[in-house]
């Protein structure tokens, strides 16, 4: 569950952060409830690109996620992804593709503003793709190591839109 | 001028409720199933000259169930029936629908192209082909979670023949939702009806609505 959060309500040490990045665009702030854990996200645009930083309820940094376009993504990674998703699917069409990175905040601020690759980050992909079994079709998002290794998967579970169709 | 004049001498108005009652059941392998009772009751008409008459009178009960299977990962065809009672009369009406909603990055947006054939003893058949735009959109957040309000807002275009009768009516419905939990929702707001207008009889419709949406 995602709900707007105020900038007064959002934890110094995230605020702090975010306004040391000196962003141009307007950052849009989120609480992320889940069953287990809260978390707190940050949204905004730079250089052309979705950035999402997610921080745990305190205000410590816990990942930097951007989106990316799928094509840029190195050949043999592509197809150890594309190979994963044929053996859980008939059918596959990725729909976004986000690299995800985690480590040290000092790390993570620098990548966030320079933009340049660190080394000591660790990084994953995060896809979202619609699939296709024999019986139904569904949205999934899985996670992939920097060398394309499955790690995880779950199924985004949509919205209802009854109330929209009749 | 004149012509103006004159439309606005032609147009009527009603005011009423229409409130309805939609169960949802989802099936197996993509289906699911709608089933729907509306109700409409009129609270006064008039014309815009400046006769009026206001009394409740109860109009009609409308009770569908539609069938659908989802086609796509934001698709669904559908097909179903729907019976109206109407003064102790029976129109027997048959619909077939696709609906494509899009999850834009804040809110959603439902296209509805659909048709439909009614059938009584005392009418000629009627066949409408109609086209609806829906948008949510959330009022806290990205999305509407549990214990939200949102902004709903329908723009419907019917077309209709009867005999050798054509007309079009347009429907503009803002609503306000609160999602108490995501398989029940309550909706309440305006449903404005215009149609006649293109021979210059214009009518205005105003109906009050009470949406109760559930998922079994």
């Amino acid at each position: 569950m995602e709900s707007r959060l105020k900038q007064n309500d959002v934890p110094s040490n995230a605020l702090n952060f975010i306004d040391s990045l000196s962003l141009k665009n307007k950052v849009k702030w989120y609480l992320e409830e889940g069953i287990e854990r809260k978390s707190i996200e940050a949204k905004f645009k730079r250089s052309g690109k979705k950035h999402s930083v997610e921080f745990d309820i305190l205000g410590n940094i816990e990942d930097v996620e951007i989106e990316i376009n799928w094509d840029v993504l190195q050949t043999p990674i592509k197809d150890s992804i594309k190979k994963h998703l044929q053996k859980d699917f008939k059918k596959h069409k990725i729909v976004k593709t986000q690299i995800q990175y985690t480590g040290n905040q000092m790390l993570l601020f620098i990548k966030l503003l320079s933009g340049e690759p660190t080394e000591d980050l660790t990084v994953k992909y995060e896809i979202i793709a619609k699939c296709r079994s024999e019986k139904s079709t569904g949205l999934f998002e899985y996670l992939f190591t920097n060398k394309g290794q499955f790690i995880l998967a779950s199924q985004i579970l949509l919205k209802p839109s009854y109330h929209l169709e009749y | 001028m004149l012509i103006i004049n004159s439309a606005s001498a032609q147009s009527r108005y009603q005011i009423g409720l229409l409130p309805s009652i939609n169960l949802n059941y989802k099936l197996e392998n993509d289906w699911s199933l709608n089933s729907k009772i509306e109700s409409r009751q009129l609270l006064r008409t008039g014309d815009f000259n400046g006769i009026a008459e206001s009394k409740y009178t109860y109009v009609l009960t409308d009770f569908s169930m539609v069938t659908a299977k989802k086609v796509g990962l934001n698709s669904r065809v559908a097909g179903g029936y729907l019976i109206r009672v109407r003064e102790e009369k029976l129109f027997h009406r048959f619909i077939q629908q696709y609906n494509v909603v899009q999850r834009l990055a804040v809110f959603r947006l439902a296209h509805r192209f659909a048709s439909d054939q009614t059938f009584s003893l005392d009418e000629k058949p009627e066949f409408r082909l109609r086209y609806r735009i829906a948008s949510e959109v959330p009022l806290n957040g990205e999305s509407v979670d549990p214990k939200e309000f949102y902004f709903k807002f329908n723009n419907e275009y019917l077309n209709s023949w009867q005999d050798s009768d054509y007309d079009l009516e347009i429907r503009f419905v803002p609503l306000l939702g609160y999602n108490l939990k995501n398989n029940n929702k309550i909706e309440m707001g305006l449903d404005y009806r215009v149609n006649s207008f293109l021979n210059n009889n214009t009518r205005h419709s105003f109906w009050v609505n009470l949406n109760w949406f559930i998922e079994l």
